[in-house]
């Protein structure tokens, strides 16, 4: 099976460099961006299968930065996970096209479950698509 | 709002509430308006009726009185003039020879007293005071009365009266004489009216109990017997100067009439005669001659102050029903604007809630990521010192279990910050209570706390939330069940019934417990507030609860009583205003029960 190409979209280093080294472990190809400007420049230059998108960031939200990847990779599965409780935003980032929603602090097997669906269906996709 | 006994309710005090003092004033200054605007206006009114009417009265009275007199005065008058022409006429029709003639005289005296007995006697006197002829009971024929007082009296006028006098008879009496001219010499007829005659003229009329008329000469003695105290020729006890003018009428008070014995105020009336100078005098008592009036002012004067003391009894009553009407009204401001403070409080709580709550999950995912890496990384050295590893197993599992312990504060705050809309659907709250106490039926028996239900069989089915409301009860009912911490056993009723306005149902949770004291009750729906031991609750449950219910277009109020027990009430309307129909529940299923465990009891 082809190694899941994941980006980590988050404006807290920490968590991101830390999922990064976790999810590499287990088996994927992760790359981790800090802002939204960034995760848009990262999608534009690679391909990745599942982008999973802090909601809350200074500067381009994740709201904002999903609706762009939509537009640009219709295909890629995101998954949002936030430690913000708001459900509007989540019911709002399903509705512009996010596969999945999650709450921080997630356990890592929570996580990666989701993941893998995303990726599952990813790969459908693109079998068919392609 | 406590009324009488020591229930004490979510809005029990406020310091908005008006106190006890300043409805006393206002009530103190009600009752003064009403006495300004009416009591005091009409005493004025009947004050001023009063005492115009007494006056009018009085002067009516004394109208009455003048004309008494007057009209007394001219009987009299009328009367001595006609004695002295009947005199007159006998000197006229009669000449002198005739009346010298005794038995002729005697003849003449009888057709005089044919009509009426006026005359005692009849004297035909000469010039030098002697006795020509004579016809009466006594004997005066050889009299001189030159020498008398109305001999010479007579000499200076035609006709002459005398005052009562005792004369050569001994006895009182008085004469009329008049005095012609004929043959060049002075004749003279006198003659005696009878003593009781006059007095019987004017002593007849009665006036009441206490009236009496009399006559009085120019020296204060009596002329006629006047009906109380004294006799005909005794000084009467009113002196003759009292009776200034030609006639009046006055009002003396016991001290103006200067006597020894106890006298009551008099009125008085009098007029004085032409001829005799006498004065004639009406007098009564000044008590019976107004009695009239003063019954009339008197029952004035008790019909208005009576009216005034109606007045005043109406003002208290409705003074105290206003003042009851305001108080209840402002006893629901309040409670209402406790109600609007204890909403925006939370709302406002709920958005830091939200805040605080979100820059925790980060650090804490951040943490649980630590945690993974380390967890992952140790597998890599299976060399490791077992013990060691034993230890750092543990450490992170201790590290996970604080991250949960957190996130589950975290997510109850959210909850609470969350102003998301209900879920609605036809739910049946029997059932939903049912389930609710299925649940939590054994917690409660291993602390001896039975439920007991009284629910209506035919309750409405509601248009609402009703896993919200599920956790809501199941909140309330971990809270009754914790409050029996300490007492052996109790029960919890729960119970529902369609509510009075018949617009909702009512659901009643009452419990046995410790019950909360006033201070405790202001702030059970406050977030954060807990009774339990730190650790044990988060001081969430009730302000969820609270929420849940407001959501739903509900009230929730609360009546505890410490050492008897707290009641919860909570009435739903038939229909909560439904909005969008988001399922928070699937993304969030699960832990509500655990909820009902943080809160105050």
């Amino acid at each position: 099976m082809k190694q899941a190409r994941i980006l980590l979209v988050d404006d807290e280093v920490a968590f991101t460099s830390n999922m990064s080294k976790i999810l590499s472990r287990r088996g994927y190809d992760v790359s981790s961006v800090n802002d939204g400007e960034s995760a848009i420049k990262a999608i534009e230059d690679e391909e990745y299968d599942v982008v999973i998108l802090d909601l809350r960031m200074p500067g381009m939200d994740g709201i904002a930065t999903l609706r762009v990847m939509k537009t640009k990779r219709p295909l890629m599965e995101v998954i949002i996970l936030t430690g913000h409780g708001s459900v509007e935003s989540g019911i709002r980032g399903m509705n512009l096209g996010a596969f999945d929603y999650a709450m921080k602090p997630i356990q890592i097997n929570e996580l990666q479950e989701k993941i893998d669906e995303a990726v599952e269906r990813r790969f459908v996709r693109e079998g068919r698509g392609s | 709002m406590n009324d009488g006994d020591d229930i004490v309710t979510a809005s029990h005090e406020h310091p908005g509430a008006l106190n006890k003092s300043s409805y006393a004033s206002l009530y103190r200054r009600f009752m003064f308006l009403a006495l300004i605007c009416s009591a005091l206006p009409l005493l004025l009114v009947g004050w001023v009726i009063y005492l115009n009417y007494s006056k009018f009265a009085s002067s009516r009275m004394v109208d009455s009185f003048q004309r008494r007199v007057e009209y007394n005065r001219r009987i009299v008058e009328l009367f001595l003039k006609e004695r002295a022409s009947d005199l007159q006429l006998l000197a006229l029709t009669h000449s002198l020879a005739e009346l010298g003639e005794p038995s002729n005289l005697e003849r003449i005296f009888a057709v005089l007293k044919r009509e009426d007995s006026y005359f005692e006697d009849l004297g035909f006197i000469n010039e030098s005071g002697m006795h020509v002829a004579y016809v009466g009971p006594y004997d005066l024929m050889d009299k001189d009365y030159s020498v008398t007082f109305w001999f010479k009296g007579l000499m200076g006028s035609t006709v002459y009266i005398s005052d009562m006098f005792m004369g050569y008879r001994k006895t009182p009496h008085f004469i009329i004489a008049i005095r012609w001219l004929d043959g060049g010499k002075n004749w003279i007829l006198r003659a005696t009216v009878e003593t009781e005659f006059l007095s019987s003229l004017i002593g007849g009329i009665k006036l009441g109990e206490s009236g009496e008329v009399y006559l009085l000469n120019g020296e204060g003695l009596y002329q006629t017997n006047p009906r109380f105290g004294g006799k005909i020729m005794d000084r009467s006890p009113l002196p003759v100067a009292t009776f200034s003018g030609e006639s009046g009428v006055r009002i003396l008070d016991a001290k103006e009439i200067a006597v020894d014995q106890a006298y009551p105020s008099q009125v008085v009336g009098y007029a004085w005669l032409k001829e005799p100078h006498w004065v004639l005098v009406v007098k009564q008592d000044y008590a019976e001659a107004f009695q009239d009036v003063n019954h009339a002012n008197t029952l004035t004067l008790v019909f208005l102050h009576l009216s005034i003391l109606a007045i005043l009894v109406v003002a208290f009553i409705t003074t105290k029903h206003m003042i009851k009407v305001i108080r209840k009204r402002d006893e629901e401001a309040e409670h209402l604007n406790r109600q609007l403070m204890q909403a925006s409080k939370l709302a406002s709580l709920g958005e830091l809630a939200a805040g605080v709550a979100h820059e925790i999950n980060n650090p804490l995912a951040i943490i649980l990521t630590e945690s993974q890496i380390v967890r992952d990384f140790t597998g890599d050295y299976p060399d490791l010192n077992s013990e060691f590893k034993a230890e750092l197993a543990e450490s992170l599992t201790q590290v996970d279990k604080q991250v949960h312990r957190c996130n589950d504060i975290t997510y109850n705050l959210l909850r609470f910050a969350r102003r998301s809309h209900a879920v609605t659907e036809w739910v049946d709250l029997n059932a939903c209570l049912q389930e609710m106490i299925g649940l939590l039926e054994k917690r409660g028996k291993t602390k001896g706390v039975e439920f007991v239900t009284d629910l209506q069989g035919d309750l409405p089915r509601v248009l609402t939330d009703g896993s919200q409301l599920q956790q809501v009860f199941v909140n309330l009912a971990a809270n009754a069940i914790d409050a029996h911490d300490g007492k052996p056993c109790g029960t919890i009723r729960v119970s529902t019934c369609t509510s009075e306005t018949n617009q909702g149902v009512e659901i009643s949770m009452a419990d046995t417990g410790s019950g909360m004291p006033p201070e405790v009750l202001e702030k059970i729906f406050d977030p954060f507030f807990t009774t339990k031991p730190v650790g044990k609750g988060t001081g969430l449950g009730l302000s969820i609860s609270y929420n849940i219910v407001k959501e739903l277009d509900g009230v929730i109020t609360v009546h505890s009583e410490v050492g008897k027990g707290t009641e919860f009430k909570i009435i739903l309307p038939l229909r909560s205003s439904g909005h969008h129909h988001e399922n928070e529940e699937r993304i969030h299923g699960g832990n509500c029960d655990e909820t009902g465990e943080d809160l105050a009891g």
